[in-house]
């Protein structure tokens, strides 16, 4: 396994700084190989032999973000009817890469939908040859429509109907968001779930799966000379379409806060609170991910410490800042404990954000929050798979799949008065909606 | 998904699930298996590409195996891949072995080894492990305690002394308890909301009855309220031992310097106690049990089939997962095929073997609306009565074959999953080299194996059965199924609910 390692002397110097605290002080990078097909396809390569396994993720510009009113849900509807495959493999997909060896799943976030093989390096021409067969002509009939529908529908009553805390979330960025298309969820809603047509999955398709509109990572047992000449050789005759329209997102200005109350079927109550925040690429966006893991990440984190144990009114709180390519939501999540109500969480909440936002982070806190972050993204290459799904994304919301390689240094530039500044500019009153979800059977 | 919020299921997983939401996956996998297996009937798609020259089969790297006087057996590899140092402690005794009143009390010890030691308070352990950017925690199995954790490799004495410090030294005490005692009641109350999370706990107190197996290892309200210190740090003298404990040790130092942590850390640790005893055999269920869980509210039904299954000793352990893979492994299974596939019933279908020291469950399960609960149930169990009676094709059996052997190295990509495969091979007495021949053994079963094992383990007329919905609206669908017995999500798995002992 070939890591290029750099072992930096600012770290060394920053450990002297902090009087004794230790800084994580590797930076590390993995070698890749880009290239752009004739008709617009992205291809990257990671070569690592430690495994004689190739992982492939093939990566559409194409969430739920791209969506109108109507036919939410369409992103991901066609994810599933993806895997009906395409017009020399229909209902043959799985089958053959399980047949092979490989495992094969895909997802689709806001922003894109991504298709995932991992299999033994012997399959790698009939998984390209598979992924280039549906991207050139899947195979959308009625049938398979009608099939995806029932199973998505299914997905829906699972991870959102049945579900609290599903449900919050949906309630969450259906009341944050007043105008950006990030507002209703992935997977869609119901009624638009029953009425997309074919007309609309072939339109869809036309659209979307374009190769200019995609981009190919393969990682693992193969040469970068092998994968741009594989990638040639069953994608390169897909022809290019007219790009997709892009999406404007102008979310109006929100003048003060909002507050939800929703009931549902539920043990415990639960609060969900969000502000306004950045995209991926906003300059501000890692001293937000910085100030995210002082509030929440961990035991000895602000929340955890104030919440859980110090007025123990949940088990758990949680902080989250979606990377997204529009403007996302950073929001705290927490379920009560039996007992408790979810104002005093509300208020508690509230004056932990003005403490932070009047001191800032010490030092100390400072310096942990960092060493998570860098630690964490370590952790993130222990995969090859993992690896090719950092590389899409990077290449896919940052438009440069080396923004990855930068993280770390970002974040280590991150200053007390960044945190204090980021946390004063979002974490307001203006820009923060609550949502409370209330019980309609009593907690025993 | 996007971001770096990916590992949200790894703390209190039922309070941060909502960090995920953004994954939409394709369908719930087993991840199994690879390489194309004999016959088939892939082939003859036209067009597609001839397989390419099959690589090299996986290897382990070169392992190290110290026994220390205290009947410890350290196990040390070096692994320059990542700076990362991981480790995984394994001891006999897990929540199997709870006494009958203290139900939870091996969750809770293993969940207060972080709350206060000797030299530490939980807030001191807390900040200096995330100072760290490190990951430190303790868990109960049903036959096993552990304690894991992972550390920057520039971070190895620190991390080893912490590691060290919660194993051997903690101290337990009163106002940690109480906090823990109510985060698991609070837990139990929230999983309350996921009829999945009820099906499974239901499913386990159904079919075992009053056996250990059969008990939640987060205890019961009422058990959890009767945990005191003493049942804690009793549970901790008898389990928490080096003798035949395992520890393993994975990292980008060389053997000597992980040895040498290791050994510093753990050769002074010198408690005794006798091995835990053996448990009695789980007994199969005869007959056809019904339960109905009622969710009054729920808009899904949520559905598990099985009966009691193989222990992880048992020499059938390789091809019953071959058979399972085959029957509920992938989206080439026939439950898949059948209830997804074929009839859009369900988002997720599945099968598998639960297995322990002494013999698990077999258990399928799946959802489906409200509406068609009983075609649901109806189509499972004639998948599983055709699997039974008749067994597989020759390309099934290609298929789950591939499958296996195909995903295998990716079971032990990283340190940690390579850690605690080696950890668990120890502690069930299995030699090492069953990880290099797996490939192979997977490769040698037959036709006539899975025959045997679907005959054997796959239930049909004696089946435990669990459904978790409305039951009003369900149970007129279930009338040509047999008798049913109701029961309620805070009764099953008490001492007042329904038992399946005979």
């Amino acid at each position: 396994m070939r890591f290029w390692r750099r072992w930096s002397v600012a770290g060394v110097l920053a450990l002297a700084v902090a009087g004794g605290a230790v800084s994580v002080d590797a930076a590390l990078e993995i070698p890749v190989e880009r290239s752009e097909l004739g008709n617009g396809l992205t291809v990257l390569v990671h070569e690592d032999h430690a495994l004689p396994l190739v992982s492939l993720y093939l990566f559409f510009r194409a969430g739920s973000r791209n969506e109108r009113p109507g036919i939410t849900g369409i992103s991901h509807l066609f994810e599933h009817m993806m895997f009906n495959g395409g017009a020399h493999s229909a209902g043959k997909f799985d089958d053959v890469i399980e047949g092979n060896g490989g495992s094969t799943n895909g997802y689709t976030t806001r922003d894109f939908t991504v298709y995932l093989e991992s299999f033994p390096v012997a399959a790698l021409e009939r998984v390209l040859w598979l992924e280039a067969d549906r991207m050139r002509a899947l195979a959308i009939t009625p049938e398979n429509l009608e099939q995806e529908r029932g199973i998505v529908k299914e997905e829906r009553r699972l991870r959102l109907d049945d579900s609290p805390n599903g449900k919050l979330y949906e309630e969450l960025y259906l009341a944050a968001f007043a105008a950006s298309t990030y507002r209703w969820p992935v997977i869609g809603f119901m009624a638009d779930i029953n009425r997309i047509s074919l007309a609309d999955a072939q339109s869809y398709f036309r659209t979307y799966y374009a190769p200019n509109n995609a981009t190919l990572v393969l990682a693992g047992a193969i040469d970068p000379a092998q994968g741009f000449a594989l990638a040639e050789r069953y994608f390169g005759d897909i022809p290019a379409q007219t790009p997709p329209l892009p999406v404007i997102n102008t979310e109006p200005r929100q003048r003060g806060p909002k507050h939800i109350r929703y009931a549902m079927p539920a043990e415990l109550p639960a609060l969900a609170m969000a502000f306004h925040a950045v995209p991926a690429t906003h300059p501000d966006r890692p001293a937000l991910d910085v100030l995210q893991t002082v509030l929440g990440d961990g035991e000895s984190s602000r929340l955890h410490r104030s919440v859980v144990r110090e007025h123990e009114l949940a088990a758990g709180v949680s902080v989250s800042y979606q990377w997204g390519m529009d403007s996302e939501l950073f929001w705290i999540y927490s379920k009560l404990r039996p007992g408790r109500s979810a104002p005093a969480l509300e208020s508690l909440l509230l004056s932990e954000l003005a403490r932070l936002s009047e001191t800032g982070p010490d030092e100390h806190e400072l310096r942990k929050a960092k060493n998570i972050l860098q630690a964490d993204y370590i952790r993130s290459l222990k995969r090859v798979s993992g690896r090719a799904n950092r590389l899409g994304f990077y290449e896919t919301v940052h438009g440069d799949y080396s923004a990855m390689f930068r993280e770390v240094d970002l974040w280590e530039a991150v200053t007390a008065a960044d945190v204090t500044r980021v946390a004063r500019t979002y974490l307001v009153d203006d820009t923060r909606t609550t949502v409370e979800l209330v019980p309609t059977r009593s907690a025993r | 998904m996007s971001g770096r919020r990916w590992a949200c299921g790894v703390v209190l997983a039922l309070v941060l699930t909502l960090g995920c939401q953004p994954v939409i996956l394709h369908a719930p996998r087993d991840g199994a298996g690879a390489v194309e297996g004999p016959g088939g009937a892939l082939g003859d798609l036209v067009g597609m590409p001839p397989l390419g020259a099959t690589a090299a089969s996986f290897t382990l790297p070169p392992i190290v195996e110290r026994r220390l006087d205290n009947g410890l057996t350290l196990l040390i590899v070096e692994d320059h891949t990542l700076p990362l140092v991981v480790f995984s402690l394994l001891m006999p005794g897990g929540s199997a072995f709870d006494p009958p009143e203290q139900g939870g009390v091996a969750t809770i010890t293993a969940s207060l080894l972080r709350k206060g030691t000797r030299s530490r308070s939980a807030e001191e352990l807390a900040r200096e492990i995330e100072f760290l950017g490190g990951v430190l925690g303790a868990g109960a199995g049903a036959d096993f305690s552990n304690v894991s954790g992972e550390f920057l490799s520039k971070d190895l004495s620190r991390g080893f002394e912490l590691f060290a410090d919660i194993a051997l030294h903690p101290t337990f005490p009163e106002d940690e308890l109480r906090r823990a005692r109510e985060l698991m009641l609070a837990a139990i109350i929230a999983s309350r909301e996921d009829s999945s999370a009820i099906a499974s706990r239901c499913f386990g107190a159904f079919l075992f009855g009053d056996h250990p197996y059969g008990r939640p290892s987060s205890g019961t309200e009422a058990s959890l309220a009767a945990l005191d210190r003493s049942a804690v740090q009793s549970f901790y003298q008898r389990h928490y031992v080096p003798d035949g404990a395992v520890l393993v040790v994975i990292g980008d130092a060389t053997v000597d310097q992980l040895a040498s942590a290791a050994e510093g850390a753990f050769g002074g640790w010198n408690s005794r106690a006798g091995s835990p005893p053996l448990l009695p055999l789980p007994v199969r269920v005869s007959g056809r049990r019904l339960l109905v869980v009622d969710k009054p509210d729920a808009n899904q039904a949520h559905i598990r089939i099985g009966n009691v299954g193989i222990s992880r000793t048992d020499p059938d352990y390789v091809p019953a997962g071959v058979t399972t893979t085959i029957l509920g492994g992938g989206f080439g299974s026939r439950l898949v095929d059948e209830l997804r596939i074929k009839r859009s019933l369900t988002y997720g279908a599945w099968s598998g073997f639960n297995v322990h020291r002494m013999p698990g469950d077999f258990r399928a399960g799946t959802f489906t609306k409200v509406e068609t609960t009983g075609e649901a149930l109806q189509v499972a169990l004639d998948v599983l009565t055709g699997f039974a009676n008749e067994g597989a094709t020759a390309a099934e059996l290609a298929r789950a074959q591939s499958l296996r052997t195909g995903q295998h190295p990716r079971k032990l990509e990283t340190p940690g999953a390579l850690a605690a495969s080696l950890a668990s091979l120890f502690a069930y007495g299995l030699p090492r080299s069953d990880i290099e021949a797996y490939p192979g053994r997977v490769m040698d079963v037959t036709l006539e194996d899975v025959r045997r094992i679907a005959a054997t383990y796959v239930p049909t007329e004696d089946a435990a059965i669990v459904i978790v919905g409305p039951a009003d609206t369900i149970a007129p669908q279930l009338a040509e199924f047999g008798p049913i017995e109701r029961t309620t999500p805070e009764q099953c798995g008490t001492s007042g609910g329904p038992s399946a002992v005979r």
